[in-house]
């Protein structure tokens, strides 16, 4: 058995690992509580953030803080039209339609990627580099700190959003009964075009934090898009604070996983749990049943 | 239903006619009668993609010269050489795939190879299975030769055994020292088995090193969590890696994360491509990577082709533009010496190649093989430089920080 | 087995045409196998890529058309049926013809052992859990050295000629065309739409629900592990990311949608035209797939019955055919994306 100062560290960097995951999650579950939008392109949205950092915002020379609003507006604002012109005409449409267009983004975006941006693996230098802390016998990356900070600071701004603003209360009608909500005067249409911006701000920043903690290639949004979707049905569609638990608690199962079984189980771990709670949980842990 | 059933049933035999017609009519490629094609599937996409570029211009500088210098008449008639290239997208399925699309749709008379054992192995089945005459690099010739016994695919790299055994004569040699505990992370494909696997333990046994840590992983996993908490913990100076760049990279950052810096660190495979040290930064620096060749080597030659490949493309140079240079000119060159377009002909006159060419001296042995000598070498401000062996060295080893 | 839905006559009417139009396809296709030379070593190698491509479509085109169950796993069943293949060739010896049948029943059995796991995933989670179960079991076949892990298989035995490959390809889709045919003429397909549009009500009825969808999961995954089978032997050597690759789920689900989901003649024409696609786009890959992907997107916007629905409308359109029976038959030959 390991000695208890690496199950410690495996711990602790899977609680913040989990933080940034649950970020990366986030998108998807706004999008899927919302809209019950099953958004197979997620993974792209989070490698775009990764290769608008270092294609746009590093090259402008702006600091890696200030770069995240901006990656956050310019996501929403190249989501926008995608939602409106590609996934709200099929709104009348079964499910499966608008799901399986998200999938044929999905093909779209890694081959554009490839061609924009060649297939090399980028990273990104958040910040000063990569420097770490040490408390005691935990060591972890300083990035790994800032990231899980950052994730909690935009998981509580949009859950603020979400359940204190105007528009949070029309999101929220809009996803219980958007028929009444619209008898209500709650224009659908808008919301669920804002709500796909939102989800997809999301995703970008949670794709900066990655790209700064891993590295990325155009295809590797496959990856992250079934560890997102474990955490989304862990912690109930929909449910901002299920995302952040989910993450949170992913990120400590694949630690176990890892230290019991070895790094690359990590994964398998994600989905064996994806798969079980699907099979007897569906509501996710936090969820209601049906809600 | 009926009617609707009708109008299916007829319009899926129009379709599936006119398709398989299209399909034949694309198939029959015209191509200059006068032209020798030679065919490559190379990783321009996906993980391998920083190798395959390397490649590429290698074997289309070689092919160029060649025709620069005239081609090569063959009774009488003159010919010109043609390099088709397909993307294999580091996926085998598809270097395969693409082997057979060069072979029967471009009429490739040979083949080049592609990179690391699994993308190579693919394109060399096929090529085999075909009896056409295929050289690549950039596969290591243990895991070449454990496929099978080759008669049509030749290799020139160097051998992972040797290559494995670089870094502990490094350490010896240029007296680098160290309290001789040592950590293994690789990949579980096949050459990150047989180094990671089979030859480091060996070899760490052999010179006295004590490996307090061993990981296995699969070749996409991008965590390595727990693997670094227990180098941390561990705290081993001597560190070898063998992954893919993407991981590599992840692994590097993953480390300087949670603090923790060896005295050696050795990364095989990954730490090779320029994108290794632009996607990691200054966390590049002091990474050792075996080398089989630099610039500097006193090949007919090497700097000469160092220069011009980056002022062609404005990239640093990378060696595997020796490895495929000189593997595109074993096959240009056994052609003009068969004097024939015959292939057994051409793979007997590739099996009588006994000549230096920019990547070093190139002559087959019974298994196919040609190896090329090692050396380490060591990024340090984003560049090459080697370090060892000390008659070749082009600087000081450093360590990482 | 009298079906009481459609009147005797017809059904033997429609069946007779479905054997007759069978016919002449399987011909089309079967003929260069007959006549030498018909076919470049080349053109033999792009048959082969369609024929198996077709299989698979086919096979999809009953879980996800008929059946209603949108499946993004087909790269587990595809992956089961190589390595079994493989296992069996390389440590038991098997000639091919055994070996493919073992594949069969691995898919079959494979899906069976899931079954009740993945039914219990209604609507769009079973899609997104299909696509975690290919995954994990590519993930852990990577990790499994019982199964070569990484590195894989090589073939002991060296694969036939091109040309003796296509032929089983040939053989294999003949087999799928039965099969699917069978399937469609007979009361199973009835039920199975049943269970497909509401899946409540078919219980009512009496549909035995959870039997319906198996057979068809079962179906559809033995000839999927076939032709994984057949591509194993093809490549000599099999491991993990080729065999259990995402790209065999992605082509399949893209073929079906794009040629027409749920009709008969959908999974045909879709895998002729992405085939037809790709090798005009040999040279520009990432070109081709993203166009793939746009058509894909389109598609599904404007043409949800793919390209045949396209073909039946506009063919019907130029006959003038604006009766009731020919909107009535429109709307019976409309696609599980249309009938939600």
């Amino acid at each position: 058995m390991e000695n208890v100062d690496i199950v410690i560290n495996s711990l602790v960097s899977g609680v913040l690992l989990g933080g940034v995951l649950a970020l990366a999650a986030l998108g998807l579950s706004i999008v899927l509580g919302v809209m019950g939008l099953v958004n197979l392109a997620h993974g792209e949205l989070l490698i775009a953030g990764g290769y608008l950092m270092v294609f746009v915002m590093q090259p402008l020379g702006l600091s890696s803080l200030l770069a995240l609003p901006l990656v956050a507006v310019l996501m929403a604002a190249l989501a926008w039209p995608l939602q409106r012109y590609m996934l709200q005409p099929l709104a009348d449409k079964p499910p499966e339609s608008a799901m399986m267009t998200t999938f044929g983004l999905s093909i779209v975006l890694q081959n554009v990627y490839i061609m924009l941006f060649h297939a090399d693996t980028r990273s990104i230098q958040f910040g000063n580099g990569v420097s770490s802390i040490q408390i005691g016998p935990v060591g972890f990356g300083r990035i790994y700190l800032i990231g899980f900070v950052l994730s909690i600071v935009v998981i509580l701004a949009v859950h603020f959003l979400i359940s204190r603003t105007a528009f949070g209360r029309d999101l929220r009608a809009s996803a219980s009964d958007p028929v009444a909500a619209a008898v209500n005067g709650v224009d659908v249409r808008r919301v669920h075009g804002w709500t796909f911006a939102l989800g997809a701000a999301c995703a970008g920043v949670g794709g900066v934090l990655i790209g700064s903690i891993f590295a990325f290639t155009p295809i590797s949004g496959a990856t992250y898009l079934l560890n997102a979707f474990a955490i989304v049905v862990l912690g109930g569609l929909g449910n901002i604070f299920g995302t952040l638990v989910g993450g949170l608690l992913l990120g400590v199962l694949q630690s176990l996983g890892g230290l019991m079984l070895g790094d690359g189980y990590r994964d398998l771990v994600g989905l064996v749990l994806l798969l079980l709670m699907l099979a007897l949980r569906p509501q996710g842990l936090l969820g209601r049943k049906g809600g | 239903m009926k009617r609707a059933f009708q109008g299916l049933r007829k319009s899926r035999l129009v379709a599936a006619s006119a398709g398989l017609v299209l399909g034949l009519a694309a198939a029959t490629a015209c191509h200059a009668a006068n032209e020798i094609v030679i065919g490559a599937s190379l990783p321009l996409s996906g993980p391998l993609a920083g190798f395959g570029k390397y490649q590429q211009w290698g074997y289309q500088t070689a092919v160029d010269d060649a025709n620069k210098a005239g081609g090569v008449t063959i009774d009488g008639k003159q010919y010109t050489f043609r390099l088709i290239v397909r993307d294999d997208k580091t996926d085998p399925n598809v270097a395969a795939s693409n082997t057979e699309t060069l072979i029967s749709r471009d009429k490739a008379l040979v083949m080049l190879g592609s990179c690391t054992p699994a993308l190579v192995n693919a394109g060399a089945l096929v090529a085999e299975r075909k009896k056409v005459p295929l050289v690549t690099g950039c596969d290591p010739l243990g895991a070449f030769r454990s496929v099978r016994k080759w008669h049509y695919v030749w290799d020139i790299f160097f051998d992972e055994a040797e290559l494995s055994e670089a870094v502990f004569k490094m350490m010896d040699d240029l007296g680098v020292k160290t309290d001789k505990t040592l950590a293994l992370l690789h990949d579980n494909g096949p050459d990150g088995k047989v180094v990671g696997g089979q030859i480091w333990p060996a070899l760490a046994k052999k010179y006295g090193y004590k490996i307090v840590q061993k990981t296995e992983f699969p070749v996409d996993n991008m965590q390595f969590t727990t693997a670094v908490s227990e180098l941390k913990s561990k705290n081993p100076q001597v560190v070898l890696v063998d992954a893919i760049t993407p991981q590599a990279v992840s692994i590097r950052k993953q480390m300087a994360a949670v603090g923790f810096v060896p005295k050696v660190l050795d990364m095989e495979k990954g730490a090779e491509p320029e994108q290794f040290a632009k996607a990691a930064g200054k966390l590049s620096d002091g990474v050792l990577v075996g080398a089989y060749w630099d610039p500097s080597f006193k090949y007919p030659g090497a700097s000469q082709l160092s220069k011009r490949f980056e002022k062609e493309t404005g990239l640093s140079v990378s060696q595997h533009i020796a490895d495929s240079h000189a593997a595109a000119n074993v096959m240009i060159d056994a052609i003009i010496a068969a004097k024939s377009l015959d292939r057994a002909q051409i793979n007997k006159a590739i099996a009588k190649t006994d000549k230096v060419y920019v990547v070093g001296p190139v002559k087959f042995d019974q298994t196919n093989t040609s190896k090329l000598p090692i050396a380490m070498s060591q990024w340090q401000d984003g560049k090459p430089v080697i370090v060892w062996p000390r008659d070749l060295a082009t600087g000081t080893y450093i360590q990482p920080k | 087995m009298q079906t009481q839905i459609k009147p005797a006559a017809h059904a033997d009417a429609a069946a007779c045409r479905t054997i007759a139009y069978s016919v002449v396809l399987l011909a089309v296709v079967g003929f260069p196998i007959v006549v030498p030379g018909a076919l470049s070593s080349y053109g033999f190698e792009v048959g082969f890529r369609l024929l198996l491509l077709m299989t698979l479509a086919e096979a999809w085109n009953l879980l996800a058309g008929y059946g209603g169950l949108v499946s993004l796993g087909t790269a587990s069943f595809f992956g089961a049926g190589g390595y079994m293949l493989m296992g069996l060739m390389n440590f038991a010896g098997l000639p091919v013809l055994p070996a493919l049948l073992a594949s069969a029943v691995a898919g079959a059995a494979l899906a069976a052992l899931v079954s009740p796991a993945v039914f219990r995933l209604k609507g769009l989670y079973f899609t997104v859990g299909t696509l975690a179960l290919a995954e994990a079991i590519r993930l852990f076949m990577i990790n499994t050295s019982y199964f070569g892990g990484a590195t894989g298989w090589f073939a002991v035995v060296d694969p036939p000629s091109v040309q003796v490959l296509y032929l089983w390809a040939w053989v294999l889709f003949v087999f799928a065309t039965i099969v699917l045919s069978l399937y469609v003429s007979s009361r199973l397909s009835i039920a199975l739409k049943a269970v497909r549009d509401d899946e409540a009500a078919a219980d009512q009825v009496g549909v035995r629900v959870f039997r319906v969808k198996l057979l068809a999961f079962m179906t559809a995954s033995a000839l999927m592990a076939m032709a994984g089978g057949l591509q194993a032997v093809k490549l000599g050597a099999i491991e993990p990311y080729g065999m259990f690759g995402i790209s065999w789920s992605v082509d399949v689900l893209s073929v079906v949608i794009i040629g027409g989901i749920g009709l008969r003649a959908g999974p045909l024409v879709g895998t002729v035209f992405i085939v037809a696609l790709s090798e005009w786009l040999a040279d520009y890959p990432d070109v081709h797939l993203a166009i793939t992907g746009l058509i894909l997107i389109v598609v599904i916007r404007c043409a949800p019955q793919g390209l045949t629905g396209l073909a039946i409308s506009l063919w019907r359109r130029r006959n003038g055919r604006r009766t009731q029976t020919g909107r009535a038959d429109a709307a019976g030959a409309q696609s599980a994306l249309e009938r939600g």
